[in-house]
This record gives C-alpha cells, sequence and structure tokens, in this order.
C-alpha cells in the first residue's frame, strides 16, 4: 500500500497502517497543505528586504553577484524574517487517553496531530519542543528546537511514548505549570492535545492563567466516537483506565444520563475556554487529522506572525 | 401433599437453567475498558442498586417459573378432611335440591346464602362428572320442577347462575318427592338426591315422607352457618281506632324473634310512602310480642296501603309487612224495639235512635234501621224474600232494646249471626222476663238474667234519688269509655233506679264486665261468641229505669258501643294474602282491569276475560308488597281504583328458619348404590400453579421492559 494521494483525506485507521512516526506526520501536513496554497507558506518564510555594502563576517552566500556585476561593489543581501517561534507541544499520555472505541486511540490521534504540527513548525524553521504527562514517575521533556535533527528526536520521543500506550493519571496541568516557568516572558505557542478527563478542573484554570500571561494557547480535546454516543449495548462491564473501578451495567438505562453529564462536560470545557480567550478543538478520533491540522493551522493564521529584520 | 405424575418433578432441575444462564451471561458480559467511567460511576450510583434487585428478582421469577412448570406438570394435590358431601364421579343419577325459598335471601357477609349454595352446587356438577344424569329442584313453595334429568350441564350450569331467592317458604319436602319421581325414571343404579337447603323444620313435614325404602340416596350437604337469628313481622292487622276519631286506625304488628339473643327491635309505621310512626320493644329469645301503633288516616283517603317495618337484620324480605287501611262502611244497626209508643219520649228507642243519629246527619256513620220484636221474625231462613225480609249478614250491630224473649229458632238464627261477627247489645227492660230469657236467649248473653232490683221501690220522693244507683268503676282503657274520664261526671251523675242482676255465666269467652253500679252490679257487660261479641246492659235504654239518657255521656256510651261491636266486622274485611296466593278481585262494570306488581310487573285482564265475569282471579303475586289496579269503565276511563288495591306479604312460616332435626330428614333408600366410604377429599392444586405461573411470566416480561 503506497502513500496516500495528496489532496484526498486520510482516514486515521489508515495513516495507523502507514510507516514510523515521521513519515505519517509528513503525510498529515502535505496532506492538509494541499488544501491550501502551497507557495503561501514556502515564500513567506524569507523575503528580501534591502541590500547592504559587504563587510568582513558577512556571509559569502548572501553575496549579491549580481549587484557586484552591476556596481562593481559588493553587496550582502538583507531578508525580512519571521521572528523565531516558540511552539510547545503538550500530550496527555495519561491512561485514558489510551481509550481506543474501535478506531485509533486517543492517544495515538493526539500523537498524531502533535507531530504534525512539530513537523510543520520545524519546516518552517521555529522552534518546538514537547512535553508529556500522565505517568508522574517519567517526566518527558524535549526542548523546543529549530533544528531539523531536532525533528528526528522529538518524534523518536513522541514515538515512544505512544508505543507504551497512555499510563497514570498525571493531570496535563503540572506540564503545563512547567512551560510557564520555562517560557518566562517569552510568548510562547502551547498546543495541549488531552481528553481533559480529570476530577477537578485544574488544566482549564492553568491554561487560562497560560493564556493570561499572553501565551498562545490552543487545545486539542481529543475524544473518542464512543464516549461521545455510548453504543454500547447488552450487559457490559466496564473497567476505568486509570483507577480500578469497574461495574457491570446495562448501558441502555443510562445511556440517556450518561450522554448528559457528556455534553454538560463538554460546555463546560468549551465556556470555560472560550471565556479565557484559549483556542478550543473538539476532535473526534474518526476525524482526518489533516482537517484537525488545518483548523489549527487556520486559526494561527488568523493570529498574523510576529515579524522582525534578521541579516 | 402427593403428585399424580411425580416424574415431572425432574423437570425442577430446570431451575438451574436460568441460574446458569444469568451465571454464564453475567460472566460473558463484554467487558469495556471505557476511560469516562467516571461519568458512569455518577450516573450508574443511583441506579446500580436497583440494577442489582432488578436483576436478583428477575433470576428468582425465572428459577421459579421454571420450578412451577415442572410441579404444575407433576399435578399435585392434597388431601383434607372432607367438608362437603362424597361425590362420585361417573355414571349416574342425581338431582341436586336447593333451597330458594326466601329464607335462602339471608345475607351472609353481605351476599345471600344461596351464592354459597349455587357454587357448591357447581361444584358437585363438576365432581358428578359429564356422564352424570342431573335435574336441578328448587324447594320453594310452589316453585316449577323440571320434568326429567338431563346432561346438558352447562344448561343446568347457567340454571344455577340464574337462580335467585324467591318470596315463599320451603316445601322440602314436596321438592324432596319430585326429586324421588325424577330418579324413579332413570335406569341408573345409582341415584342420589343432593339436599343443598337451610333444613328449617318449617320445610319438612316428617309424617310424609317423600319416597319409600327404594327411594334414593339422600345426601345433605351442610351449609348452614352455626347460627342464623332472623327477626320478623309476622302479623300486622289494622283496625279502625274509635278513639281517634273516624279516621282513626290501630295497626297491631307481630314481631317475633328467631333467634337464641333477646333482641331491641326498632319499628316504623308508614302510611303511603310516608313514615308517621316509630317505637323500640324488647323481644326475647324466641318470643313474639305485639306492637300497636295508632294513627290516623291522610284526610281525603278512605284506603291507602300502610306497611310497618323493623330495620338491622340479615333477611330483610320479612322485615317489612303491609296492610291495606280502609275507612269502615257505615255502621248498619238495628234497633229492635220492645217496648214501643205512640207517645215519642216514652217509645223505647226515642233516646237510642236520637244519640245514634245525632242531627238525624248522613255522615255519622252510622245507619240506623228501627223494627219491633214482631218484625225481628224477618231474620228467619222462611222470611227469606218475603216482604219484610231482613238480611243479618248486612248487617253490623242489633241492638235488642228491653225485647221479650225470642223464639228459640230466631234466637238461633241471632247466635249464628253473632258467630259469624255480628254484634249484639242486649239492654233488659219491663219486657224482659230473666226466666224466659233462661230458656232461649242464653246464646247471645255473656250471663244469665236473675230478677231486677228497684231501688225506689218503697221509698219516699225524696229518698228516692239518694237511693239510685250510679255508675262507677268502668274500664278506662277500654275503646268504649275512650272518651271519658276515670270519674267521668257525664256518667257518674246518671241515677240508676232499676237494674236487673247477672246470675252465672253463659258458655262464651273473654268475658268481662266494663262497669259496675255502686252496689258492687254489673253495669255492662262483653263476652266474645265466636267471631263475634255480645255486650249485655243491665239497665234500660230509655229513661225507664235510670236517667242516664238525659246526660251528656249518653250519647258517646252508645256511639262508642255501637262502634266497638261493629268492629269484628271491619276485621274481616281486611285479607291478608300471600305470595303465590291468588286473590278475586271483582270486577264491577270494567271492560278492562290493569294490576301493577311492587316489581313494576302489571297483568291486564281484558276482553274474554273480564267479559261477563263479576271477579277476575290474579296469581302472579310473587313479590311481597302493594298491588296497584287501574280500572277501564265502559266510557273507556281509565282510573286508579284504590278500592281494588291489594297487598301481599310473604308466608311468616319461612322466616323460622331453625334448623330441624336430623330425624325430621327422611332416611335414604336403597337407590343410592354402593360406594366406599372415603373421608378424605383430594383438593388438586395445579390449577393454581399454573395460574401463579402465568403471573410470573407476566411480571418477568414486566421486569425485562424495564
Amino acid at each position: 500500500m503506497g502513500l496516500p494521494k495528496l489532496g484526498d483525506r486520510i482516514d486515521p485507521a489508515q495513516l495507523q497502517r502507514l510507516g514510523s512516526l515521521p513519515i505519517k506526520a509528513r503525510v498529515i501536513v502535505e496532506g492538509a497543505l494541499s488544501g491550501l496554497h502551497r507557495a503561501n507558506v514556502h515564500g513567506s518564510s524569507v523575503e528580501f528586504a534591502q541590500h547592504k555594502e559587504y563587510s568582513p563576517g558577512d556571509e559569502l552566500r548572501h553575496v549579491d553577484w549580481k549587484a557586484y556585476a552591476k556596481q562593481d561593489r559588493y553587496y550582502v543581501k538583507q531578508f525580512e524574517q519571521e521572528s523565531q517561534l516558540t511552539v510547545y507541544l503538550v500530550l496527555d499520555a495519561s491512561a485514558s487517553m489510551a481509550f481506543a472505541g474501535g478506531g485509533m486511540a486517543k492517544l495515538e490521534y493526539a500523537g498524531l496531530v502533535l507531530a504534525a504540527l512539530g513537523y510543520l513548525t520545524i519546516s518552517q524553521q521555529d522552534k518546538v519542543g514537547l512535553l508529556a504527562c500522565g505517568d508522574r514517575a517519567i517526566e518527558t521533556h524535549v526542548p523546543p528546537r529549530a533544528r531539523t535533527t531536532h525533528l528526528h528526536d522529538l518524534l523518536a520521543v513522541l514515538d515512544s511514548i505512544m508505543g507504551k500506550g497512555g499510563t497514570g493519571d498525571e493531570s496535563p496541568a503540572a506540564a503545563l505549570r512547567r512551560i510557564a516557568e520555562l517560557t518566562r516572558r517569552r510568548r510562547a505557542l502551547i498546543v495541549l492535545a488531552s481528553d481533559l478527563f480529570e476530577e477537578a478542573d485544574e488544566t482549564l484554570a492553568v491554561l487560562a492563567q497560560l493564556r493570561a500571561q499572553h501565551h498562545d494557547v490552543s487545545v486539542v480535546h481529543v475524544l473518542d466516537p464512543h464516549e461521545r454516543t455510548f453504543p454500547y449495548d447488552g450487559l457490559t462491564q466496564f473497567e476505568s483506565l486509570e483507577t480500578a473501578h469497574r461495574m457491570l451495567v446495562n448501558p441502555a438505562a443510562i445511556r440517556r444520563e450518561y450522554l448528559d453529564r457528556m455534553e454538560a462536560f463538554l460546555q463546560r470545557c468549551r465556556g470555560a475556554l472560550a471565556a479565557a480567550g484559549v483556542d478550543y478543538h473538539l476532535v473526534s478520533t474518526d476525524r482526518p487529522l489533516e482537517d484537525t491540522l488545518l483548523d489549527l493551522i487556520a486559526t494561527r493564521s488568523r493570529l498574523g506572525p510576529t515579524r522582525r529584520r534578521a541579516g | 401433599m402427593g403428585f399424580l405424575a411425580p416424574l415431572m418433578l425432574i423437570g425442577v432441575l430446570g431451575l438451574a437453567v436460568p441460574i446458569a444462564i444469568h451465571l454464564i451471561g453475567r460472566q460473558r458480559a463484554k467487558v469495556v475498558k471505557f476511560a469516562a467511567l467516571d461519568f458512569l460511576l455518577a450516573t450508574k450510583r443511583r441506579t446500580a442498586r436497583r440494577f442489582r434487585l432488578r436483576e436478583r428478582v428477575l433470576l428468582a421469577v425465572r428459577a421459579v417459573a421454571c420450578a412451577a412448570i415442572a410441579i404444575a406438570l407433576a399435578k399435585p394435590y392434597t388431601s383434607c378432611a372432607r367438608k362437603g358431601p362424597r361425590v362420585q364421579r361417573g355414571p349416574q343419577a342425581a338431582v341436586l335440591v336447593i333451597d330458594d325459598s326466601f329464607g335462602a335471601g339471608y345475607r351472609l357477609g353481605g351476599t345471600p346464602w344461596l351464592r354459597r349454595a349455587t357454587d357448591e352446587a357447581r361444584r358437585l356438577l363438576i365432581q358428578l362428572g359429564p356422564e352424570a344424569e342431573v335435574a336441578i329442584v328448587r324447594a320453594a313453595e310452589g316453585a316449577d320442577h323440571p320434568s326429567e334429568l338431563t346432561r346438558d350441564h352447562l344448561r343446568l350450569r347457567d340454571q344455577l347462575l340464574a337462580l335467585e331467592p324467591s318470596a315463599r317458604p320451603a316445601d322440602t319436602t314436596r321438592a324432596l318427592a319430585r326429586a324421588a319421581q325424577l330418579l324413579a325414571s332413570s335406569s341408573h343404579a345409582r341415584r342420589t338426591v343432593y339436599l343443598i337447603s337451610l333444613v328449617a323444620r318449617t320445610g319438612l313435614r316428617p309424617d310424609d315422607p317423600p319416597w319409600g325404602k327404594d327411594g334414593p340416596e339422600l345426601v345433605t350437604v351442610d351449609l348452614r352457618p352455626a347460627a342464623m337469628p332472623n327477626l320478623a313481622i309476622t302479623s300486622l292487622r289494622v283496625d279502625a281506632d274509635p278513639g281517634a276519631g273516624r279516621r282513626g286506625m290501630a295497626f297491631d304488628a307481630e314481631i317475633a324473634n328467631f333467634g337464641d339473643a333477646p333482641a331491641n327491635v326498632e319499628l316504623s309505621l308508614s302510611i303511603g310512602d310516608r313514615v308517621v310512626a316509630r317505637g323500640t320493644l324488647a323481644v326475647g329469645t324466641r318470643e313474639r310480642k305485639l306492637k300497636r301503633f295508632l294513627a290516623t288516616l291522610p284526610p281525603g283517603t278512605r284506603a291507602i296501603d300502610a306497611s310497618v317495618s323493623i330495620t338491622g337484620d340479615a333477611l330483610p324480605i320479612d322485615d317489612r309487612r303491609w296492610v291495606r287501611a280502609s275507612l269502615r262502611d257505615r255502621v248498619r244497626v238495628l234497633l229492635v224495639n220492645g217496648d214501643p209508643s205512640t207517645v215519642r219520649h216514652d217509645d223505647e228507642l226515642f233516646y237510642l235512635e236520637a244519640a245514634l243519629r245525632p242531627g238525624d246527619r248522613e255522615d255519622s256513620g252510622t245507619q240506623v234501621r228501627a223494627i219491633t220484636t214482631e218484625e225481628l221474625a224477618g231474620i228467619e231462613p222462611r222470611a227469606k224474600g218475603a216482604a219484610g225480609a231482613i238480611e243479618l249478614d248486612e248487617l253490623d250491630v242489633v241492638v235488642l232494646a228491653n225485647v221479650a224473649a225470642l223464639p228459640p229458632e230466631r234466637a238461633a238464627v241471632l247466635g249464628q249471626w253473632v258467630r259469624r261477627g255480628g254484634g249484639i247489645l242486649v239492654a233488659p227492660g219491663d219486657r224482659v222476663d230473666p226466666a224466659a230469657y233462661d230458656k232461649t236467649m242464653l246464646p247471645l248473653l255473656p250471663q244469665s238474667l236473675r230478677d231486677p232490683i228497684d231501688t225506689a221501690w218503697g221509698a219516699t220522693p225524696q229518698d228516692r234519688d239518694s237511693r239510685a244507683l250510679r255508675l262507677v268503676k268502668w274500664e278506662a282503657d277500654h275503646s268504649i269509655f275512650a272518651p271519658f274520664s276515670t270519674t267521668a261526671p257525664e256518667l257518674a251523675n246518671a241515677k240508676f233506679h232499676k237494674i236487673v242482676l247477672l246470675g252465672p255465666t253463659t258458655d262464651t269467652a273473654d268475658r268481662k264486665v266494663l262497669a259496675r253500679f255502686t252496689n258492687g252490679a254489673a253495669a255492662m257487660v262483653e263476652a266474645s261468641i265466636g267471631a263475634g261479641r255480645t255486650i249485655l246492659y243491665t239497665s234500660t235504654l230509655d229513661r225507664d229505669w235510670n236517667d242516664l239518657p238525659i246526660h251528656p255521656g249518653f250519647l258517646p256510651l252508645v256511639q262508642q258501643t255501637v262502634r266497638h261491636l261493629a268492629r269484628k266486622h271491619a276485621q274481616l274485611a281486611v285479607s291478608d294474602h300471600l305470595v303465590g296466593g291468588s286473590v278475586a278481585l271483582p270486577t264491577p262494570d270494567l271492560k278492562k282491569l290493569q294490576i301493577q306488581g311492587p316489581d313494576g310487573t302489571s297483568a291486564i285482564f281484558e276482553g274474554d276475560r273480564i267479559t261477563g265475569r263479576t271477579s277476575v282471579r290474579f296469581t302472579r303475586t310473587d313479590r311481597p308488597g302493594v298491588y296497584r289496579v287501574l280500572g277501564t269503565d265502559p266510557s273507556n276511563v281509565t282510573r286508579p281504583r284504590d278500592d281494588l288495591a291489594f297487598v301481599v306479604n310473604v308466608d311468616p312460616r319461612g322466616s323460622d328458619l331453625t334448623p330441624a332435626p336430623a330425624s325430621a330428614l327422611p332416611a335414604s333408600g336403597r337407590g343410592g348404590g354402593s360406594g366406599p366410604a372415603d373421608d378424605q377429599r383430594r383438593v388438586e392444586l395445579w390449577h393454581g400453579l399454573a395460574a401463579a405461573l402465568l403471573l410470573l411470566l407476566l411480571i418477568e416480561g414486566l421486569l425485562v421492559q424495564r
């Protein structure tokens, strides 16, 4: 089976059968970008600004030879370059993210979305870092870098997290606080992929704090379709992924109330994050990943890039 | 408990099936690792307990249902001491004699005893089996009986369901005799009579056995409760009550207590639709007591129906009794003048006639005819049809005023008339010879006569009044003296100079001295002769021997006396028709007669049934109460005929529910065949189990739906 054709939407399940994470990330990104005008993306990274007379120390590759031929003097081209963006990817790798209602697990879906984002960020020469939460015993932190080789490191870590599956019940709030400490006053784009299942709404509070510190914050709220529709029937024993709770129940008897509670939860999340100005994306794991990525990109482009001069 | 098909009990192992399914189902429950379990937990906490309970109840219901199927198929039964009759199933002839007399309407726990009887009869019918030839014979007096035995048990069952208590007493002996007749025509060797009855002694005639030695076997089904106390009004008579005026009526109700405990009975008298009097009466165990109500008929009515009822009884049908109260016709009085005179005030009847016809008014209530002693010959049979003949039956009272002793044949005719209900007042005088009276008049007198005493004999005119006798000590409670007080001067002031003394009593009943003189001699003596009455007044009815006629007490005294003597005649006019009896109704100049019963039914006599007849006979007196009559005269005018209305009451014999002794029942004959004695009764339980099973399945279905 070859790569899906560009322009097609890739079914997450189909994507699962692809090879390594870097390939998947690339497929997602290219699939997503095929829906945009590629030139806009490529041409916006480095743009010519003015000429400057050569002085020792300037990079020879920036010498404008055409101008030398005309003027017989050495000029160096100066470019207007985007300011380098620091992107923190936060992956909720708690046990609840390991739930797969029949298709892709939430953790895998979230991981792919973040991998694609990482790929895209590196390709734009921005810095990208990674924090994962879930298992309190393991701290997973990949500092932000912009090098291409960094992408491989980052994706390797991501791949290992996804390979282990979700463990533990640590809330993403701790990882987000860590980012607040790491970035200090420098603005960063923080993307959290999580199901936001926790007893207290601590994560929502921390996200609001980060937004108050002028960070750009996006939340990819990943839920499995089964969690949205509760399609079970017949006597079923439900077992918790994070605790030892289990219960034998006739799903039909409680479906209505469960769905009401779920809807109330989503409303609460949506309302709290919108109030804080946090970019919120509720995605289902059966949704094409490119669409999710495009949503994220579209939101970011609406915000507009921060530019500075660079030589 | 036992089982008819015990092998089927193996099926009880099926009990394990739902348990196994439950356990396996529990193990096979899908396991889902679920992230949003917190949402479920919050939801489930409330429903978990209910869910677990439902699951357990469902398991129990299913297990019990499985076991019930097997047990029901094993046909369980239990044995208990036989309460009902011993019944053998199979080919046989049987008659169910059911007591549907009005006693069967005795209410036990709100339902009539007859329902128990018919339920038991239906059970018997089932137990006898379809091969049995059966008939149902009702034990009420006059009930229609079937003509043959039948195997159509469905029809018999319908007959039982339609059975209602009649209004007639039981005639169990006749019903048993009819049952024996029906069975005698059967070819079956086994012939049985099942008697489902209260077995009241009044319904049995031990001296008239219903069958001989070859009669059927008698099986008595004892459904009689331990005690059946009953209060009943066993008779109600109405009589004119002169003391209450012309419209005054006295109602005498007899209340019988057939129970074993004394009762305080509340009674009420209704005239028309209105309760006019109430009262209470303590009636002892097995006692009968009379209660008298005094009332006046409503103005403008000459005849009306009245009833007396009691309350608080388990057998309501005999708690009310009706009577037809009608104003008595005018009292017809024949005055026989033994000492007529051409001088008005010397005539023997001068004062009496004036007193009986005050003002000579038509509405005086008294129709007076005066004759001489010689004219009294008209009462003799040989005078019948001749001029001057006197029809005694058209008279209520005859007054012999100073009449000499009558010839024996004439006295005999009078005596017979009195025995039939006539009333006679005998007053002496100078023409009366006690010795001659002893010879012929004794059958008309309460006491024989002796010589008169004259208190004025030899007295000076000054002493004459002081030596005169006066009336004292009269029976103030008697209806004759009802208008007078115990010391009424209008009577006590009268002076009696001469009276006859009385000799030994005659062959009469209820002799009673109603008044005496100051010397202790009797002034007025009453006695019953057959259905009639006689009163002997020991002084004259004119002023020859006393001056009472010029005293104010004379008029009410003779009026009351005449009315009192006429009472017997009035009572005879009131008939007490019983349910089931026939009533003859005169049809004077009517071309159509319609009779409406108390239950709304009506009967019409017209055409050949009434034309040319002087009376019709109505027999459909099935319910107690008032039967009203509408008459259509030749001019086609239809109007209610209150004068023809009549009342029907239940036969008081049926109110006595005292059980008959076992010896009063006929002995079983040889026609019963022989069957094994079995005092145990098998009660099959599988019907109940099957019903329970259906219920369980219903519950299971409901639980599954939830």
